[in-house]
């Protein structure tokens, strides 16, 4: 064994005796604290998840039918523009030649 | 830790899935001895041993649902635990120097019968070589910190740490190899240095 190695294994040696001899017990008061937390940290989690995600929703719902609504007439005259803009520009000179 | 056999565990689990409190208070208190062995064997300088344990439990109520019982379940609490402490341990970063003139005169008696070879360390010195074998662990990165610890102090075998940390024994082997080599250097350092 390496010089270094005994050193470190007398000194472990040395302080194995030195047992911790503190109570193990969870000091009065911790467990129901802790079981609180734990509850009231998963009902926060899950009822914010289930808040915002549906707020959302809904909320993104009701923009999209708002944008539609609002727009309707520039939609239905840009179908019109194009069926215009399809004619051909030749014949529409020829038309206005004769 | 469970050292109550007639604990329930897996009923008490159940209860605890269905947001049980009073179940989630009776795991607690089943559990806080193994847990709090653990945190006071790895408690980083500065923690509260309280703080750390409730932080743990809370990762175990967290994580409840990822619980698949491939492995027993005081071995997966004692994973959470082990895994809570080295973060902490991480989280302090800087690691103290080793200095002579920071140890008590019991610590600097025990290490210097110990670099000398000549006294043996008196039993009376239990306490105070406990004390110094924390402090050099305090020099190694908290992995290497915890498998001497576990492997040497607390004569473990490279399979309970292997169960207990969830790393590989090679892992674990290799982790014990690095701390040794660092432990040499540093009694190298400190037989070079004079004690004051």
């Amino acid at each position: 064994m390496n010089p270094s190695d005994q050193k470190w294994s007398r000194l472990v040696a040395a302080a194995r005796p030195a047992q911790d001899t503190r109570d193990t017990a969870a000091p009065y008061g911790f467990a129901t604290r802790v079981a609180a937390l734990a509850m009231a940290q998963e009902r926060l989690s899950g009822s914010l998840l289930e808040r915002f995600s549906l707020r959302a929703l809904g909320l993104a719902s009701l923009l999209a039918l708002v944008c539609v609504a609002a727009n309707i007439s520039t939609v239905t005259s840009l179908f019109h523009e194009e069926a215009a803009l399809s004619d051909d520009p030749v014949a529409e000179v020829l038309d206005l030649a004769s | 830790m469970a050292e109550d056999e007639s604990f329930d565990l897996a009923g008490c689990l159940d209860l605890v899935r269905k947001r049980d409190q009073a179940a989630a208070r009776a795991l607690v208190e089943h559990l806080h001895p193994l847990v709090i062995r653990i945190v006071r064997a790895h408690l980083p300088r500065r923690s509260s041993e309280e703080d750390l344990a409730q932080d743990i439990f809370l990762k175990m109520f967290t994580r409840l649902e990822q619980y698949q019982g491939a492995v027993p379940f005081p071995h997966w609490v004692s994973r959470i635990a082990v895994t809570t402490c080295i973060d902490q341990l991480r989280a302090q970063k800087r690691r103290p120097e080793f200095r002579w003139a920071d140890l008590s005169e019991n610590e600097a008696d025990v290490l210097d019968a110990v670099l000398t070879n000549e006294n043996d360390v008196e039993a009376g010195d239990a306490l105070a070589a406990r004390e110094l074998v924390h402090k050099l662990l305090d020099q190694l990165k908290p992995d290497d910190r915890l498998v001497i610890q576990l492997l040497d102090l607390e004569q473990k075998t490279i399979a309970e740490i292997s169960v207990s940390s969830g790393w590989s024994q090679s892992l674990v082997k290799v982790r014990a190899f690095r701390a040794r080599r660092k432990l040499q250097k540093l009694f190298q350092e400190l037989e070079q240095k004079e004690r004051p």
